[in-house]
């Protein structure tokens, strides 16, 4: 187990490694000048030129890479080109309306997928079944930039029930905060529970079948307790699989979903740092989210300890 | 309680806050994206302008017919006869928001600052021989020679000669202002990067003698970047935000439809531009440039960028009638929508069929819709046209080097003085250095009497479109909303808020 662990340690630093030099050349390779975009349209060139030497922008790729390597070991992300504030200051304001907007998505997504998941095992080839299946294909059919703007429309402007976007204003309140985000949320959560919904029915499926399963029926146990405390149990790590990754993408990948609801997340913030070509930005974007996916697979990994006594690293 | 119950009280909170939505005292204004500096001088941007007028001044400032007229400076300046020399008379009593008061020093130290470091500031520098103060409340500029526009380029908002105490100003021109301090009618309270610029009353203030009155109505401005137009329209038909700026015109029907927001429309804002290479390329050559001009059909351009002629007039001009430098010099040339004349001034050129680059960006739409239809008009004469579409962070790097483009497509909205619109100078990134056209611009600039001022625009229009020195595709207007009941914001491409007051809550 401790052995398996340093492997992996050491497998999220190279990954992180990799990661890192991969967003410091890409965003480079690029197009588009952060010094223009900072100074305006009606900026002349010597203006911008003089920009790019104070951001350092004008030394050779090498040493702006060996410099960036340097103060990333040190944990040092750089500075915002944008902001001038230090990148970790930047993500850190982020990681907040981020992490929570994808827990309550996910539990959205928990709730709706896994009663509809496991009941449509269980009946399976029933109408139901078939038009949980056909729902939940449906579900993950509409992007969720058009069920955001409906949802924004019709539940926040009409109807008045939400906001309609950001985040609160100067002294709100957690609570304040977190109300912003159920909206968002509902809108991600829908999204994301169709894959959930599958997977959960499909693993279910199978374990359904297995002699254990007939054999605790054949015992006389009740139908909930085999599908809930048997099949469920050994259902599990699929499922768990996929919750992780679903996880790992909604802290990242909200873009869409931020920009519509004009959240200040991860997803919203990288999508500027690209359009502003805020390299430090985007970089200390791509590490955090890098390590995030490692990191969320080591955890997924070691959840599988507990669900299944089997399983042994 | 749980916190799952707090978590539902929360939504019932938030619900009631969109049922009742603006405090009586607090503008929300949703702007289409981050201030990324609070210092003016450094940045063109009109964002930056919006929010940073309410909190640092200039010396003089344009009133609602764009007129300039005093802000800081107790009057207009005392210019001698020869035009040289320019003597700004201060108002005093005029506080910093630290407390500190303004006189003579800082706002020659902020003016130095402003010839170094700011576009506009620097455009004229070369002509300044020197800013002293002259006494107490009262410096004296003077000009190697004369240049009239100077007080439009103080009063200017963007790229702008704002006052800050001597104190905090940066020692050298590469420096950076490590807070702003100003002297405007709001203080900066809070900043929330991407999430909102909080701006408070600053009771220290005195009201200018010539501009009119900052009645500083509102308690709080709240500026609110939000880069997502529907997202602007939404949260202005909720009561979310009592102004909206820079919103689709596709979005008009639905906020004049609503009891709870207004449109806004500024008629006309600006006009769309199609900017030429004059330094490297095809569009060096006048036949080349003028088979351009007689081949593009500019109101199906505008029709096809704007949608509906509410938004939208066909005009040459440079600017609109109702303007003083309207003048209608040279527009024979315009909206000629000739294919025919275009593909015989391509014969004459002895055209080659090299690729016409159009350099644009989906960023704003309407330019690239207006593209795609120059497009097909240009290939229709003859032109192989290739379209650079790219993001704008790239066309704002390739617009500076003149390998890559023939045309690109920006705009711009009405300036109050006609000098400022950079294209018209050789220095610009277009280049376009015509010495007869550099000669009336020389004695444009050089001459006071604002009629015989206007006499020499005319010419100036007149070779534009006879030289194609840029290419105008017409007016449009812009659309902004307001908060029903909302009162106090006049329609401006730089609205401001210290008059706003909600007359009566959005429903």
């Amino acid at each position: 187990m401790r052995r398996y662990l340093i492997k992996r340690l050491i497998g999220m630093i190279v990954v992180i490694f990799l990661v890192l030099s991969i967003a410091f050349v890409l965003v480079r390779l690029a197009p588009g000048d952060p010094a223009s975009l900072m100074l305006g349209p009606d900026a002349t060139p010597g203006e911008v030129q003089d920009l790019r030497v104070r951001l350092g922008l004008d030394r050779s790729i090498i040493v702006q890479y060996a410099t960036f390597l340097g103060n990333a070991l040190r944990g040092d992300l750089g500075t915002s080109l944008f902001f001038d504030q230090p990148v970790t200051q930047v993500l850190a304001a982020r990681a907040e309306p981020s992490i929570f907007l994808a827990l309550m998505s996910l539990a959205v997504a928990l709730l709706i997928a896994a009663p509809i998941g496991i009941w449509a095992a269980y009946r399976r080839g029933s109408l139901g079944d078939q038009m949980s299946v056909s729902t939940a294909m449906l579900a993950a059919s509409v992007p969720s930039f058009l069920t955001g703007l409906i949802f924004q429309r019709v539940l926040a402007t009409d109807l008045g029930w939400f906001p309609v976007s950001g985040y609160g204003g100067p002294g709100a309140g957690f609570w304040d905060r977190m109300g912003y985000l159920i909206l968002p949320a509902i809108t991600l959560g829908i999204t994301n529970s169709a894959l959930i919904l599958r997977f959960t029915r499909a693993s279910m499926l199978d374990i359904l079948g297995e002699d254990y399963v007939r054999t605790a029926r054949a015992k006389g146990m009740s139908e909930a307790r085999v599908v809930l405390r048997h099949a469920l149990k050994n259902a599990g790590i699929p499922i768990i699989t996929v919750i992780g990754l679903t996880f790992a993408l909604l802290v990242s990948g909200a873009v869409v979903t931020e920009r519509v609801f004009n959240l200040p997340g991860m997803g919203n913030l990288v999508v500027n740092a690209v359009l502003r070509r805020d390299y430090p930005v985007i970089q200390g974007t791509l590490i955090v989210v890098a390590a995030l996916y490692v990191l969320v697979n080591l955890v997924t990994d070691l959840l599988y300890l507990v669900v299944d006594k089997r399983v042994k690293y | 309680m749980t916190r799952f119950t707090r978590l539902l009280a929360s939504v019932a909170a938030s619900a009631f806050v969109i049922a009742t939505p603006l405090a009586a005292e607090t503008i929300d204004v949703a702007i289409i994206g981050e201030a990324d500096t609070f210092d003016p001088m450094i940045s063109t941007k009109d964002v930056v302008s919006i929010v940073t007028q309410h909190f640092v001044e200039t010396l003089y400032t344009f009133d609602d017919s764009w007129s300039v007229v005093p802000l800081l400076a107790a009057d207009m300046p005392a210019i001698s006869e020869d035009g040289l020399t320019y003597v700004i008379a201060l108002r005093e009593g005029v506080s910093f928001h630290d407390g500190s008061g303004m006189d003579s020093a800082d706002v020659a130290a902020s003016l130095t600052r402003w010839l170094e470091v700011a576009s506009r500031g620097k455009s004229v520098a070369e002509k300044v021989s020197s800013i002293e103060a002259t006494g107490p409340y009262e410096i004296t500029l003077t000009l190697n020679e004369a240049y009239a526009p100077l007080i439009s380029l103080l009063a200017f908002s963007n790229s702008a000669a704002v006052v800050y105490p001597e104190e905090i100003l940066p020692e050298t021109s590469n420096g950076e202002l490590e807070q702003v301090i100003g002297t405007g009618p709001y203080m900066l309270k809070a900043h929330e990067v991407d999430q909102y610029t909080q701006l408070v009353r600053f009771d220290g203030y005195t009201q200018p003698t010539g501009a009119s009155a900052r009645q500083q109505r509102p308690d709080e401005i709240r500026f609110i970047p939000v880069p997502d137009t529907n997202t602007r329209v939404e949260g202005l038909l909720s009561g979310q935000f009592a102004y909206a700026d820079s919103l689709s015109t596709e979005a008009f029907d639905r906020i004049e439809a609503s009891d709870i927001a207004q449109p806004v429309l500024l008629e006309p804002f600006g006009w769309p531009m199609f900017a030429i290479n004059h330094k490297k390329g095809l569009m060096t050559d006048l036949k080349i440039r003028q088979a351009v001009q007689a081949a593009l059909p500019f109101d199906d351009m505008l029709f096809a960028a704007f949608g509906n002629d509410k938004f939208f007039q066909t005009d040459g001009a440079l600017y609109p009638e109702g303007w003083a430098w309207h003048t209608e010099a040279g527009t024979g040339a315009y909206n000629q929508n000739d294919q025919q004349k275009a593909a015989a001034l391509l014969k004459e050129a002895g055209y080659d069929g090299t690729a016409l680059r159009i350099l644009t960006s989906r960023q704003y739409e309407f330019h690239y819709q207006m593209a795609e239809v120059a497009r097909m008009a240009l290939e229709m004469a003859g032109f192989t046209v290739e379209m650079d579409v790219v993001d704008w962070a790239t066309l704002a790097q390739n617009r500076d080097n003149p390998d890559l483009w023939d045309i690109y497509i920006t705009h711009s909205p009405f300036l109050p003085e006609p000098a400022l619109i950079s294209s018209l100078f050789a220095s610009a990134r277009e280049g376009w250095d015509n010495p007869e056209k550099n000669a009336i611009l020389e004695r444009f600039t050089s001459e006071s009497d604002p009629d015989a001022r206007r006499a020499i625009f005319a010419q100036l229009q007149q070779i534009t479109l006879e030289d194609v020195g840029l290419i105008k595709v017409g007016n449009f207007n812009a659309l902004q909303g307001k908060a029903t009941g909302l009162e106090g914001v006049h329609p401006s491409p730089w609205p401001a808020f210290w008059n706003a007051h909600l007359a009566r809550p959005a429903q």
